[in-house]
């Protein structure tokens, strides 16, 4: 019975992998193919339904570490899918003037690429047990250079959309009201700019010391 | 006896160990530790049998009113304890009283000054009823805190890490602004006046209600910060572990009845979920300590916080 289910887990996982591997491919393809064709204005329309879609699926993953399908925390987890989440359906989706900005391309090569690497890692480590050691050292390395331009492409799209937060009023709720209650998008959007100020060192040295571990114990091995 | 102190790596503290009469305290260990290194008062050292390697077992903590040679194994002329610094420390009634102050000081502020001008609205404020009852029972409750630091309350420990002063007030100063700032907002909707005084009557019977049981956890210890644990008994600790916790949660629903701000519900939320933690904690220890066995009494079936769900 314990065996049934770990193979069944395994078939799940190596299906959920692939399938999201395809979606950031799509967005990949579509972004770069659109960024030679057409330019970068037109880069998000291109690419929506597929980011909207892979991203979105990213909650299963929540999931899956709290049923502990999977080993990651989710204290490491959820930090990081909200802040796309947020990115996504709070920025770019919500505020269609900032879906022209030449950031969005650099946003979503960064995540796409980055991506594309993680979801091939996992997919065939639960298809075929181990994934080679190139594939390792690329899921370790790339960040390097995309967390950095991926949070900076964060930063510059919610800072882009402030002005449009303030005068559209969106998301917004206003005094007076029975639950005395106030809620200012653009207030919580600026709060959100500080976190990054802590959070980005302390998630970029956190995956320095993951790529320690992974890559002393690949060489090991 | 002698008595050679080593770091968690196994290294020697300081050259050459202490030399101790046979019947010293741990308390006299600690003092002797601090003469010699100067830095590390006694409040600041954690001081434990060292573990056989590969033991998954928690290191017994030496207690400062024990005599070493209950620790000794036997052996009554060597002891080794590991040392941990637990960083700078501060005394749990300083801790108390700037966490405690904050709101008492914040909350007036917002009811008495012009802030909101600063906020962009200009012109007369009316101030409600509500709000100024708001104003007292939040005050009230601060200061009760207060005093019940400096004259109630028997601490399980004396001290607690200085960071810890940084992390707390933060936590209360931050919420006493955000409630304080709607709670006395020029556009503040007031509730009816029967729910005002459902919600502060009840939130009055809590506080008695809770400082009745603050007096009765402080029968249970003695004074000295020697900590030591016992069964609660009488009043609402006969149904409720931690009768405290529940009675100041409600206190904080009354409140929040009687103001109606999403903030403050918020922060009762928050509350009563720092306080769920401790107090399965401590449902836990007190299960734990007295199990019925060896002559320990057995710890009764009780609801460990929020009858009936938990």
């Amino acid at each position: 019975m314990a065996g049934a289910l770990s193979v069944l887990k395994r078939i799940y996982l190596t299906i959920y992998n692939w399938t999201i591997f395809f979606g950031w491919f799509q967005v990949l393809y579509l972004a770069l193919k659109t960024l030679k064709e057409s330019g970068h204005e037109h880069v998000y329309d291109a690419i929506e339904k597929p980011l909207l879609y892979a991203q979105s699926a990213a909650v299963l993953e929540i999931l899956h570490g709290l049923v502990g399908l999977v080993r990651s925390p989710i204290t490491a987890t959820l930090p990081q899918i909200s802040s796309r989440l947020y990115v996504v359906w709070g920025i770019l989706w919500s505020f269609p003037e900032t879906q022209s900005h030449i950031l969005v391309s650099s946003l979503v090569i960064s995540w796409s690429i980055t991506e594309i690497i993680r979801y091939s890692f996992f997919g065939t480590k639960e298809a075929l047990g181990s994934a080679p050691s190139w594939l390792l050292w690329f899921r370790y390395s790339t960040f390097l250079l995309l967390y950095p331009t991926g949070i900076t492409s964060e930063l510059g799209l919610i800072y882009t959309a402030l002005p449009y937060m303030k005068e559209s009023e969106k998301y917004c709720i206003r005094m007076p009201n029975t639950w005395n209650f106030s809620f200012v998008y653009s207030y919580a959007a600026i709060l959100v700019l500080g976190i990054y100020v802590p959070g980005s060192p302390h998630l970029y040295s956190y995956m320095l010391g993951q790529r320690k571990k992974a890559l002393s114990k690949s060489k090991r091995e | 006896m002698k008595v050679a102190v080593i770091t968690r790596s196994g290294k020697e503290f300081f050259k050459g160990g202490l030399e101790l009469n046979d019947s010293a305290t741990v308390a006299d260990l600690q003092e002797a530790i601090y003469k010699r290194t100067k830095k590390y008062h006694p409040s600041r050292q954690r001081l434990t049998i060292p573990l056989q390697p590969g033991s998954k077992e928690k290191p017994t903590v030496l207690q400062s009113k024990k005599c070493l040679k209950e620790y000794s194994d036997g052996n009554t002329d060597k002891l080794t304890v590991v040392f941990k610094d637990l960083g700078t420390q501060v005394s749990y009634r300083t801790l108390f009283f700037w966490e405690y102050l904050g709101p008492l000081v914040i909350y007036p502020i917002f009811y008495y000054f012009p802030v909101y001008h600063f906020f962009g609205y200009r012109g007369e404020r009316v101030i409600h009823p509500v709000q100024t009852y708001a104003l007292y029972y939040w005050c009230f409750h601060y200061f009760k805190r207060i005093m019940e630091t400096f004259f109630v309350h028997h601490f399980s420990h004396a001290t607690s890490p200085l960071s810890n002063v940084f992390r707390n007030c933060a936590y209360y100063w931050t919420f006493g602004a955000y409630i304080a700032y709607y709670a006395n907002h020029p556009l503040y909707t007031p509730v009816s006046d029967l729910q005002m005084k459902v919600g502060f009557g009840f939130g009055v019977v809590c506080q008695v209600a809770n400082f009745y049981c603050h007096l009765l956890l402080r029968n249970l210890r003695s004074p000295n910060g020697s900590g030591g644990y016992q069964i609660p008994r009488g009043f609402l600790f006969n149904v409720v572990t931690c009768a405290n916790y529940t009675t100041e949660i409600y206190q904080w629903l009354g409140f929040n009845i009687a103001t109606q701000t999403v903030s403050g519900y918020i922060f009762m939320v928050v509350a009563a979920s720092i306080m769920t933690n401790w107090a399965l904690a401590k449902h836990r220890r007190l299960k734990r300590l007295f199990d019925g066995k060896e002559g320990r009494p057995k710890y009764p079936r009780r609801w460990v916080i929020l009858p009936p769900f938990l």
